[in-house]
């Protein structure tokens, strides 16, 4: 496990990353449609 | 927004990270693999530098046309603007501990970016602290056009004329020449395009719920 890890710690960051990425997308594209109902409800 | 414009901008930073992280780099001589970081902080700065320029747009369109849009538009920008400014000092102090040895030098990046972070902070402080509307969107105005004016100079200017350790002609040299390897400068600039894709969104996100709640407060004001 600890030379796979060694070996592929570029691959491991990306992932973690891309994670982090995928979850701030999810949570902003929440509020955006959250937002769209409400200016519904406004209007 | 429509959503094929979201897909576009989770597809592209995600193309970004897998160019930051995997794709083959150029041997730079002293910054080796470190040089990724180039991809992540430049364009968070360009992003920083373009919302305080979207904000003073609006600040002024403010006192031309005493619309309270402008001034909404002009704080959100600067609001995303300060994200951004502290994620490029972030991404940059991190790069900086690996290279420099420790996260905080004082070298005059690092130290124009945390004048320019007090500059932007004293503004959400000066609106913070005024409670007439009208009043906070005029001296906000005034405020973010004086505050526009020091960022040229901290951001492009002040380092340039002061000695630094920060890397300097990475993307284009002193005579305006490219200097920046074919690959890294496609990735590079496909990074620009990516974040500022993504600053347009959140900042269309941020306007439309500071308009929802100024909405919500005058129909309170009117009900009382």
């Amino acid at each position: 496990m600890h030379d796979f890890l060694e070996q592929n710690a570029m691959y491991l960051v990306l992932i973690i990353a891309l994670v982090i990425w995928a979850g701030l997308f999810g949570y902003i594209f929440k509020i955006d449609r959250n937002l769209k109902k409400l200016e519904r409800e406004e209007q | 927004m429509n959503n094929i414009y979201k897909i576009i901008v989770f597809v592209s930073i995600s193309l970004v990270l897998v160019g930051t992280f995997v794709m083959p780099i150029p041997v730079i001589p002293g910054l080796y693999d470190k040089a990724r970081i180039i991809y992540l902080h430049v364009p968070m700065s360009w992003i920083a530098v373009l919302s305080f320029l979207m904000s003073m747009i609006n600040s002024v369109q403010y006192l031309r046309k005493r619309d309270v849009v402008y001034d909404l538009k002009a704080y959100s920008t600067a609001e995303v603007g300060f994200i951004f400014t502290i994620l490029a000092t972030v991404t940059g102090s991190l790069w900086a501990k690996f290279n420099w040895g420790s996260f905080w030098n004082w070298d005059p990046r690092e130290t124009s970016i945390f004048i320019l972070l007090l500059i932007y902070g004293a503004y959400f402080s000066l609106r913070s602290a005024i409670e007439n509307p009208e009043q906070k969107a005029k001296l906000a105005s005034v405020y973010s056009i004086i505050a526009f004016v020091t960022v040229p100079f901290f951001m492009f200017i002040m380092p340039r004329i002061v000695e630094s350790l920060h890397p300097a002609d990475t993307i284009v040299n002193s005579q305006g020449k490219i200097t920046m390897n074919p690959l890294m400068l496609s990735i590079f600039l496909f990074s620009l395009l990516s974040f500022t894709l993504l600053f347009l969104w959140i900042v269309n996100v941020k306007i439309r719920s500071e308009k929802l709640k100024l909405a919500r407060l005058i129909k309170i004001n009117n009900n009382k």
